[in-house]
């Protein structure tokens, strides 16, 4: 039996007690976003007509556990520094550090800004404004202009999430948080109190009254999948080797537990590395869990078939217009809009949709807030130029990272929404993010080696399995994982992004990155500032 | 030109002490400053059984067999910032019992500490021309400054201007009130008062380095965790706020030194610009044996000419 007894503090500053790890739990689930992200990235699903979403979500959680594991330790080890690019710098070197978490976390936000601009157009103004009996706006919303408004609304809306800091937004992101879980909670109960005969009537009751649609809309919609080439499997066909390759897609949603992870106060031990895992492995699992039900009672109540079907011809107007089927709902079949249908109350469904909006509102800061950081730390390196960290006097707004952000993510929706074709570059906005995984991912691995002291002073230090290190051995399945995922994007046509000009795209940005932080070498080396070594330890003897 | 290199809030860290002595050596600094709290926060009994030792260091139990083990274990914890007592059970039992002999153990590690670090300075800094000002600060108690003073190689720079190679420099160590109520806190008019005798000692407070523990309010080097009444951050410590001191402000907004120099706020590692004031905060990471600090170029005319946060 232990004698040893722990240890006595006194009064000094920063000695805080351990925060619950349910906070940290609502900031990794609503990361992980199961409706803005998850539903939207589920509406794929068609692309690999054999595979199944939910073994697709269970093998992906399954891998995402070892990222969150691999993510704990690096919090652990090294707390507050604030991500990818502190990690990656302190590890692998300041320009590897840069270019990885610069391309990651600034230029591929950017990408990110019309994706969301798309989700809020799908998730939010189309249906309310259907909902509303304006029909026609609402596909207004999915036209080019349309799609552009709606991609500056999130520029203003994020902007103004970092001009008021971390505390107001935090607060909007709670309330947001309870709010759209109860919106979820009744989307889910309606699903699960509703029968697959009240929701065929509810639907073609609202494709009628809202779209004009005539006879059975619910049974033409699968008609018109099985003519377009597509025909839903069953829900209880779930072929592993298919489902395997929806994990590309469904990363989409499950891969970002770990956004915005960090570490306050001082380290006691491994509590406090296991706390940080808790709040990212529950955010993940209960997302999956979520999506396990989902995928249920959508098959209960909607019925599998009718789910897959109107997804494929909803995109099928999008990639394939000319041969696609005419849709009795013209809009993206946003589960939340056709599960508020099975309430015949105008009043009820806009009130629904405007609390699953939530969903969206509370988490869409986090575009610009993971950019700013990395902003903010390359410029504290020296690597940009000081403006780049300024912060107003006046009102305290970062205004040059802001600037860095927002004028470039304007750009690229106007480009996304009016340039045909360059909306398949967004597409390689995953694949980006997993890129900059792989370097922290590896930083992690070899981090027992190439820092040991660091490691040896670190809670995990103690986590072994057969001898070797718990960080290195995730590692190693995380990278596995991340590899398969990144092959299967360059490699393969049903992710979209296995294109020459998508790769030239890609290797643009990783190149702009690279002659920026070579520009800083040689710009600081004349102001007698080594860059290299900003990030090189000092010798203790 | 002169180069500086400033760090803060060692809290204790062995590593991060011998890091700061060679870093004149590694970026080619001929002045050292130490923003304040250089004192540890915690203190571990390495428990004395019959035929061996018992620690536990991070919530783990490692029972140490030899003197050799016991000695790395020493070292180990010295190096995270925390102080480590060979204890019988009978007098661990009497610590837990007495918050006063806490205290006094506590006192007695970071006497002897301190004066350990002033004779490793002396071995590394003696005889060369480096100088070295070091600050306590909101943490560490007063008799800190006591030990420093004896030291042939160390200046004390609190409550005083000091002229570094031509540029003049005032310190303290004092903050404003915190949750902690540690050792070094006053309400912020006692803290303009402080500043104000030093400030009026300057030739030109527009060319000085304010080395002041204390971030200013509202300038991003201050943000730390929100906590509740418990001392719990709040939402997983997402939830940021300002904590610094209007008195530094208001300090710096008048005077408009060339640089303002702080700490206290360990995960607000920063730049600021407070209109003509460069003000740095390079944050701390003593616990993982981290040096974060600062390299400045700065000259007595045209004030700083380079800077960069480093990570050693």
């Amino acid at each position: 039996m232990s004698e040893a007894t722990g240890y006595f503090v006194r009064r000094a500053t920063g000695l805080v007690r351990a925060w619950s790890a349910f906070d940290a739990f609502i900031y990794a689930f609503f990361s992980v976003n199961f409706v803005t992200l998850g539903m939207y990235i589920m509406s794929f699903g068609p692309f690999v007509p054999q595979g199944h979403l939910l073994p697709a979500a269970i093998i992906t959680g399954i891998f995402v556990t070892f990222l969150v594991v691999v993510y704990g330790g690096l919090i652990a080890t090294m707390p507050r520094a604030g991500g990818d690019y502190v990690w990656q710098s302190r590890i692998l070197g300041g320009g590897i550090a840069f270019v990885l978490a610069v391309t990651g976390w600034w230029f591929i936000l950017w990408h990110w800004v019309p994706i969301y601009g798309n989700i809020l157009s799908v998730q939010f103004f189309a249906p309310i404004l259907a909902t509303a009996g304006r029909g026609d706006l609402a596909q207004w919303f999915s036209t080019p202009a349309g799609i552009f408004v709606s991609s500056l609304v999130v520029v203003a809306f994020v902007a103004y999430y970092i001009a008021i800091g971390m505390e107001r937004y935090a607060k909007i992101q709670k309330f947001c948080f309870w709010g759209g879980i109860v919106a979820l909670g009744i989307v889910l109960l309606l699903l699960l109190i509703g029968t697959q005969g009240q929701f065929q009537q509810a639907f073609n009751r609202e494709a009628a009254r809202l779209f004009g649609a005539s006879g059975d809309a619910y049974t033409q919609t699968i008609e018109a999948s099985r003519k377009y080439g597509f025909t839903p499997p069953p829900f209880t066909a779930m072929p592993l080797g298919p489902s395997i390759l929806l994990i590309p897609m469904v990363v989409f949603y499950l891969l970002w537990p770990n956004w915005g992870a960090t570490l306050y106060g001082e380290v006691r031990g491994a509590s406090d590395y296991r706390r940080v895992f808790k709040g990212m492995f529950w955010g993940l699992w209960i997302t999956v869990a979520l999506s396990v039900l989902f995928f249920l009672l959508v098959a209960k109540t909607m019925g599998w078939e009718f789910y897959q079907a109107a997804n494929s011809n909803y995109w099928a107007t999008i990639y394939t217009p000319d041969t696609a089927p005419k849709l009795a709902v013209p809009l993206w079949p946003y589960p939340a809009l056709l599960a508020g249908w099975l309430v015949d109350s105008r009043v009820f469904q806009v009130i629904l949709l405007a609390f699953m909006s939530l969903w969206f509102w509370g988490w869409s800061g986090t575009v610009f807030l993971s950019s700013t950081r990395v902003i903010f730390a390359a410029a504290f390196d020296r690597v940009l130029p000081e403006w780049a960290a300024q912060v107003s006097p006046r009102n305290h707004v970062p205004t040059g990272a802001l600037l860095l952000m927002v004028v470039p993510s304007i750009v690229v929706s106007a480009l996304y929404s009016y340039y045909p074709g360059f909306a398949t570059y967004t597409l390689d906005a995953t694949l980006v993010i997993a890129v900059t995984y792989v370097g922290s991912v590896v930083a992690a691995t070899i981090l027992p080696w190439r820092r040991p002291r660091l490691y040896q002073s670190s809670p995990v230090a103690r986590y072994k399995v057969g001898g070797v290190p718990l960080l290195t051995l995730a590692g190693g399945v995380t990278l596995a994982f991340l590899a398969f995922n990144l092959w299967k994007w360059v490699t393969d046509d049903t992710y979209g992004v296995n294109n020459r000009q998508s790769a030239i795209y890609m290797l643009i940005l990783y190149a702009l990155a690279l002659v920026i932080y070579l520009i800083a070498r040689v710009v600081r080396a004349r102001q007698g500032i080594d860059l290299a070594k900003i990030h090189a330890e000092i010798p203790v003897e | 030109m002169t180069k500086v290199f400033f760090a803060t809030d060692l809290h204790g860290s062995e590593v991060c002490w011998r890091k700061f002595l060679n870093a004149p050596g590694f970026y080619g600094a001929s002045v050292l400053i130490l923003g304040g709290d250089m004192t540890g926060k915690a203190l571990l009994p390495i428990l004395r059984l019959e035929h061996h030792y018992e620690v536990m260091l991070q919530e783990h139990r490692y029972v140490l067999e030899s003197e050799d083990e016991v000695q790395r274990m020493e070292r180990r914890i010295a190096g995270h910032g925390y102080y480590s007592v060979r204890m019988s059970r009978d007098e661990v039992a009497e610590l837990q019992a007495n918050p006063g002999l806490v205290e006094r153990v506590f006192q007695q590690q970071m006497r002897s500490t301190l004066e350990h670090w002033m004779a490793l300075a002396k071995g590394k800094l003696g005889g060369t021309p480096v100088r070295c000002y070091v600050c306590p600060g909101n943490d560490d108690r007063p008799e800190t400054d006591e030990v420093i003073v004896q030291s042939e190689t160390v200046e004390l720079a609190e409550g005083r201007v000091v002229e570094v190679d031509g540029v003049e420099m005032i310190s303290t160590g004092w903050s404003n009130p915190t949750p902690w109520e540690t050792y070094r806190e006053c309400s912020e008019e006692q803290l303009t008062t402080r500043m104000a005798p030093m400030i009026a000692g300057l030739r030109d407070p527009g060319r000085a380095i304010f080395n002041l523990h204390c971030p200013p309010y509202a300038s991003k080097l201050d943000e730390a965790p929100a906590l509740d009444r418990e001392l719990r951050p709040l939402q997983g410590g997402q939830l940021l706020r300002p904590v610094g001191s209007t008195a530094v402000r208001d300090a710096i907004m008048r005077y408009q030194p060339a640089l303002s120099l702080h700490g206290h706020i360990h995960e607000a590692r920063g730049v600021a610009r407070l209109g003509r004031t460069l003000a740095i905060n390079p944050g701390s990471s003593y616990e993982a044996g981290i040096l974060q600090g600062t390299v400045i170029e700065i000259d007595a005319r045209r004030g700083v000419s380079t800077y960069a946060l480093v990570s050693g």
